[in-house]
């Protein structure tokens, strides 16, 4: 008998519909720790590259902003393709000044018809597109103190 | 294939019953499918030489996207046996989570498989519900790792991210929500008389067949064998809660069906023991140095298809100098399929079943 699935659809028919609609009723769904579109501090960054060297994508290049910036001599910024970024928030946890931070900003609020302006430049990056929601805090506070190995030597 | 002439059908990549992003040419006797080659390459990326050109925590992003349903186990493979050549101790803390993190992933897997069987047979609807229970489970995971998909939460060293306040309260809602779901689900695909006229003796495999064909996860254990990882060989905290195998005995796709719901349940019960264990406000990482000493790392891990095993040759440095990654679906989609055509009468009708029951993932087949 088919009756078992009849009786629980018979529950689901009543109930509310799961699905929203996305974007013209609802937001996507976005939380407190969601790692979208990032923001560039420029009055920190000190142009020392590792968000470009720790880049999986590769997605990150540094370009010379011209400027007052004293704590970034060679005056070098970086900048993001957020068409091959995947958001996995590896620039922001070993910047180690923590200029760089993520937002909100996700999904189809960063499609674009332009193929030159999926380049952020690091001007485009100083405005905050949504609510900051990822900082270097976040990553360091997970730590604990001092580095722990149970044997320093190696295996061989 | 003899002088008889066969009619020639490419099922995939596209058809709606493949698994995914793989292709099989079918041999077909009226409509009797008499022979299967499979077809990869739609997904190959060269991951394991990918690998070896990145440095230890880049890594973590490239060794979980070959498979989408069950992402977390890869992650906590590639942790492992990077933590194994720096032989570094992570805090209880992060093992617990990681468990958890396991976990969900499973659940979430097995969940997105029931919408798979259930499209399959054509009962469309239970699948659904599934794949509500499975939003709630990504909702979730988009709260205390920042994505829904892939999490890049389990790192070398511990857990990436701070865990949010709340986080206990949230994870038993998800649980409970989850599980009053997936009972649902069962109950309306299990005990439904066309899913058991469709899935009974379909796809039959025996302990000793499934074990000489190479199979490992839930298709073996529907066919009697209790092998589990978790319990076999534990790592994390598995050997500290206290759960059950479900293990089956026809081995038929019906099975296998059984043992996966039942999965779901022991997967909802290690959860809430391990988020009595987590203490907040605990460190959850420890640093590693950027370059690891030489060695080798080896981790397996059950993931929802079974067996996973990473090997990393390490040669000192800051990259891998080799990764070997042992795919869980690479006996089920060859030598699997290959064995019940040739067993058995299987229809053009039930091949999609027969794939869906085995639930591989052809991307991590394929790399």
């Amino acid at each position: 008998m088919v009756l078992p699935t009849l009786i629980k659809s018979v529950k689901y028919l009543v109930s509310k519909p799961y699905t929203r609609i996305v974007p013209r009723k609802s937001q996507p769904f976005k939380t407190e720790s969601i790692r979208g579109a990032h923001v560039l501090d420029m009055l920190k960054c000190v142009g020392c590259s590792m968000c470009q060297q720790v880049c999986p994508a590769a997605c990150i290049d540094m370009v010379v902003v011209e400027g007052e910036y004293p704590q970034n001599p060679k005056k070098r910024f970086p900048r993001i393709d957020h068409s091959k970024c995947t958001f996995c928030g590896l620039c922001v946890e070993y910047c180690p000044v923590g200029a760089l931070t993520m937002t909100t900003a996700t999904g189809y609020e960063l499609f674009t018809t332009s193929k030159d302006s999926t380049f952020k430049e690091p001007l485009k990056l100083k405005e905050a597109l949504g609510k900051v929601t990822v900082t270097k805090d976040l990553f360091t506070s997970a730590y604990a103190q001092g580095v722990i190995t149970k044997e320093s030597s190696s295996r061989g | 294939m003899g002088d008889r002439e066969y009619q020639v059908l490419y099922f995939g990549p596209q058809h709606p019953g493949a698994p995914g992003n793989i292709a099989f040419k079918l041999w077909l006797d009226g409509d009797r499918v008499v022979k299967a080659e499979v077809i990869p390459g739609f997904l190959h990326r060269g991951f394991e030489k990918m690998m070896e050109n990145r440095t230890w925590e880049m890594n973590v992003t490239m060794s979980y996207r070959f498979c989408v349903e069950d992402p977390d186990h890869l992650e906590i493979a590639y942790a492992l046996a990077v933590e194994d050549i720096y032989r570094a101790e992570i805090p209880e803390n992060a093992k617990w989570l990681r468990m958890i993190q396991a976990e969900m992933g499973r659940v979430a897997s097995h969940l997105f498989w029931s919408h798979f069987i259930g499209g399959s047979v054509g009962l469309r609807t239970p699948a659904y519900w599934a794949v509500a229970a499975r939003e709630e489970i990504l909702k979730w995971f988009a709260r205390i790792s920042g994505h829904r998909i892939y999490h890049n939460l389990s790192v070398p060293g511990g857990i990436r991210y701070a865990l949010p306040e709340n986080f206990k309260e949230e994870t038993l809602r998800v649980v409970n929500f989850v599980e009053e779901k997936a009972r649902d689900v069962e109950d309306a695909l299990l005990r439904n008389s066309i899913f058991k006229a469709r899935l009974r003796g379909l796809g039959k495999l025996s302990g000793e067949e499934a074990l000489s064909l190479g199979v490992t996860g839930p298709v073996l254990r529907a066919s009697g064998v209790k092998y589990d990882l978790r319990v076999n060989a534990p790592y994390l905290n598995y050997d500290k809660v206290r759960f059950e195998v479900p293990v089956g005995s026809a081995g038929d796709a019906y099975e296998r069906s059984v043992v996966r719901f039942k999965e779901i349940q022991q997967s909802l019960s290690i959860i809430r023991q391990s988020v009595e264990e987590l203490r907040p406000g605990e460190p959850l990482r420890v640093k590693l140095g950027l370059s690891a000493p030489a060695g080798e790392g080896v981790a397996r891990v059950e993931s929802a298809r079974g067996e996973y095993m990473i090997h990393i040759i390490s040669q000192g440095g800051r990259r891998p100098y080799r990764v070997r990654l042992k795919s869980m679906s690479m006996p089920l989609l060859t030598t699997v399929v290959d064995y019940l055509i040739s067993k058995e009468e299987v229809t053009i009708a039930d091949f999609p079943v027969i794939l869906a029951s085995l639930d591989p993932c052809p991307p991590d087949l394929d790399r």
